[in-house]
């Protein structure tokens, strides 16, 4: 028996505000009544978020569901969870669900971490006596036995959500849905996670894995969907369902504008670690290899490279290419590859995606593009705010008034940058 | 019927986290705060003694009882039902990231509204107990009746509470309209004064009232050692019906919220 059935899925969402206050309703009522649309159709704001998606993951099986922002992934694990209800077809979950999903949506900042287990776990559908036989083993788990009994509110974003998946990490589900798991925490931290999901999966426990890193994919998953604009486009095996996904990520403009498919393409692009490793997990200050593999079916004059790095909530961080730094290829044919080094990658932690794209002679028509087709993550002990690392350090000259001319002189101090950012957030008051 | 087995069956799969919301908006209430469960004695505290200088110096009425105790008992009940609404009300607009992003019955954020009064409830009640032992009020054999009243109360209190929540998250107006409502509802009840002496038409519109039958009810048992009248009976009946009628429409509705916060 299947453990998720997805069959014929269909959900429809508002655009826009509704009516929030009583006097909009009247009206609403009025041209609701009057105009007597179908509940099947769609109205004027509405449209399909998903449109008959249809599924099964059966024990032992590890779903993927791969696709671009808004495609309508989160939309199905929220109609998986039970969050929305679908406006046609059929949903059937089989056994306790476990959601990586909002691991810390149940914490309140004024209650103590251990208060927060107990309430968290309630919420997830533990009874009182697992939480408290667990408990030790959440606390271990998360690392922050020191501040269990401080209010959450003074815990570090990274804290919060350590705690969050320790607590949904130690249910026992019968079936696992994860969203992003990836993209929290330290490395150490990822590592557990990623354990802890293996181990799950290996007792025969069925999972669900959104996710836009698509290694992990790859590396986790038995089966893979690709969802676009609401619709499944491929339903196969991982490696396939993120090819499918690369090629339909190339610019539909260069591709309109190169149809002959001799022209150059590019056939892989990889991040590499420093020792070489393909693992998309990367460290801040660090270095990065962008490997750009290339087939030209006939001779290509002077091209150039470009890469493009976005953050996941589409801040365009860094765009490179050979032309800016007069970088020339020569005449590219055949099979070959282009590498962009970086010896020391600023990013701070979190989700980027990696463009690639191939440019004529004058750098300014793409002759092939994959637009943030190749995701990838930084893990870093840094807490410093934004998206970049700025090396730095600190200096403090004290006593520069004239009171006690003697002593001006200080050496300046060069101060752990880490401590410092600490001390300012808890000046601040503000969540660290 | 089958509806109705299976929103009890989730209920009672979910009563640890019902339990738990319950310690927890207990705990929020009166953490940082010198008094603690000392505010939920001191509101009806204060109203009975307004009410005792206006009702036994300004203009004297008769309650055939010491009317201290009568006003508290009638307040005791009274704040409980109207404390229990007012935390219902924002209940479910006012944790937005559990009801958007985590399921779970959300019944959960009304009923442990409705539980958090209660306690606050019982607390009152000793303090009931001590004004009838000071006014020399002995209860009789009535007071086994009790626990039937209260029930009758709370399932009155959780079907508005049902309702209410619901109604705010659909219309943020709801929450302005009840704070006139309660106030008005609270003169149409027998709370401070015995409001079944009004006579005529505007008596007989406000015999209508529930909670005038259900205060009385609960006075009769715990003062004058009388077992409720038929109305009570009535009462009970009808509060069962809209209790389960509120939870059953809550339910329907339930799946709706996440998109309309």
């Amino acid at each position: 028996m299947a453990a998720v059935v997805f069959e014929g899925v269909w959900k429809k969402f508002r655009r826009g505000e509704r009516h929030d206050s009583l006097r909009d309703l009247v009206p609403a009522l009025v041209s609701r009544l009057a105009r007597r649309s179908p509940a099947q159709g769609l109205a004027d704001e509405e449209f399909w978020a998903v449109r008959d998606v249809s599924f099964e993951v059966r024990p032992g099986e590890a779903l993927g569901i791969i696709g671009p922002n808004g495609a309508g992934k989160s939309t199905i694990l929220k109609l998986l969870t039970k969050i929305l209800r679908s406006t046609r077809g059929r949903i059937e979950l089989n056994g306790r669900v476990g959601a990586l999903i909002e691991v810390a949506a149940g914490f309140h900042p004024d209650l103590t971490g251990r208060e927060n287990v107990y309430l968290q776990g309630a919420i997830m559908g533990m009874a009182r006596a697992e939480i408290a036989r667990k408990f030790d083993a959440i606390v271990d788990f998360s690392g922050v036995e020191e501040f269990i009994d401080t209010p959450v509110k003074r815990y570090s974003s990274g804290m919060n959500a350590r705690l969050g998946f320790a607590i949904a990490g130690h249910l026992d589900p019968d079936i696992l849905l994860i969203d992003e798991v990836l993209s929290v925490g330290d490395v150490g931290f990822q590592e557990k996670c990623v354990a802890r999901m293996r181990e799950l999966l290996a007792r025969g426990v069925p999972l669900v894995f959104v996710s836009h890193n698509l290694s992990a994919v790859v590396e986790l998953c038995t089966r893979a969907i690709l969802v676009e604009r609401g619709t499944v486009r491929f339903d196969g095996r991982p490696a396939e369902a993120v090819a499918e996904f690369r090629r339909a990520r190339r610019d539909p403009i260069a591709s309109g504008a190169q149809p002959d498919t001799d022209g150059i393409r590019i056939t892989d692009v990889q991040l590499l670690q420093a020792d070489g490793d393909c693992s998309p997990l990367f460290h801040t200050g660090q270095p990065m290899t962008v490997q750009v593999h290339y087939h030209a079916g006939r001779p290509v004059q002077r091209p150039h490279v470009a890469i493009d790095i976005h953050g996941v909530d589409g801040i365009y961080c860094a765009g490179i290419n050979t032309r800016m730094d007069d970088y020339v290829l020569g005449t590219l044919d055949g099979d070959g590859r282009v590498e962009l080094v970086i010896p020391k990658l600023a990013l701070l932690p979190g989700c980027y995606t990696i463009s690639a794209g191939i440019l004529d002679a004058q750098g300014i028509r793409p002759l092939d593009l994959q637009s943030r087709a190749y995701p990838f993550s930084v893990v870093s002990e840094r807490r410093d705010f934004g998206c970049v690392y700025l090396e730095h350090h600190w200096r403090h000259d004290a006593g520069l008034d004239a009171r006690s001319p003697g002593e001006t002189t200080v050496a300046p101090v060069a101060c752990a940058p880490r401590r410092l950012t600490a001390a300012i957030a808890g000046v601040g008051g503000a969540r660290t | 019927m089958n509806k109705l087995r299976e929103v009890i069956a989730e209920q009672w799969e979910y009563r640890e986290l019902l339990v738990r919301m319950t310690s927890r908006d207990l705990l929020l209430r009166y953490k940082q705060t010198v008094m603690g469960f000392g505010w939920a004695i001191f509101m009806p505290l204060v109203n009975t003694l307004i009410f005792s200088v206006i009702f036994t110096r300004v203009a004297v009425i008769d309650v055939g009882r010491p009317y201290p105790v009568y006003a508290f008992c009638g307040l005791v009940a009274w704040n409980f039902f109207s404390s229990a609404l007012r935390f219902s009300v924002t209940s479910l607009t006012s944790n937005p990231s559990l009801v958007t992003k985590v399921y779970f019955p959300r019944e959960i954020f009304p009923f442990s509204a409705v539980l958090v009064s209660l306690v606050d409830f019982a607390v009152s009640a000793l303090v009931l107990a001590g004004l009838m032992w000071w006014y020399h009020v002995v209860p009789g054999w009535s007071l086994l009746l009790l626990p039937l009243v209260v029930a009758v109360l709370v399932l009155f209190t959780a079907a508005t509470a049902l309702m209410l929540a619901m109604g705010n998250l659909f219309y943020r107006d709801v929450k302005y309209l009840f704070e006139i409502v309660i106030a008005v509802w609270m003169f149409a009840t027998s709370v401070v004064y015995p409001i079944g002496r009004v006579g005529g038409r505007l008596g007989a519109v406000l015999a209508l009232n529930p909670m005038t039958h259900l205060i009385d009810a609960f006075r009769a048992v715990i003062l004058d050692g009388r077992v409720p009248d038929h109305a009570f009976a009535i009462t009970t009946g009808a509060s069962i019906v809209m209790f389960l009628a509120a939870w059953l429409s809550f339910h329907a509705a339930e799946f709706d919220f996440a998109e309309n916060l």
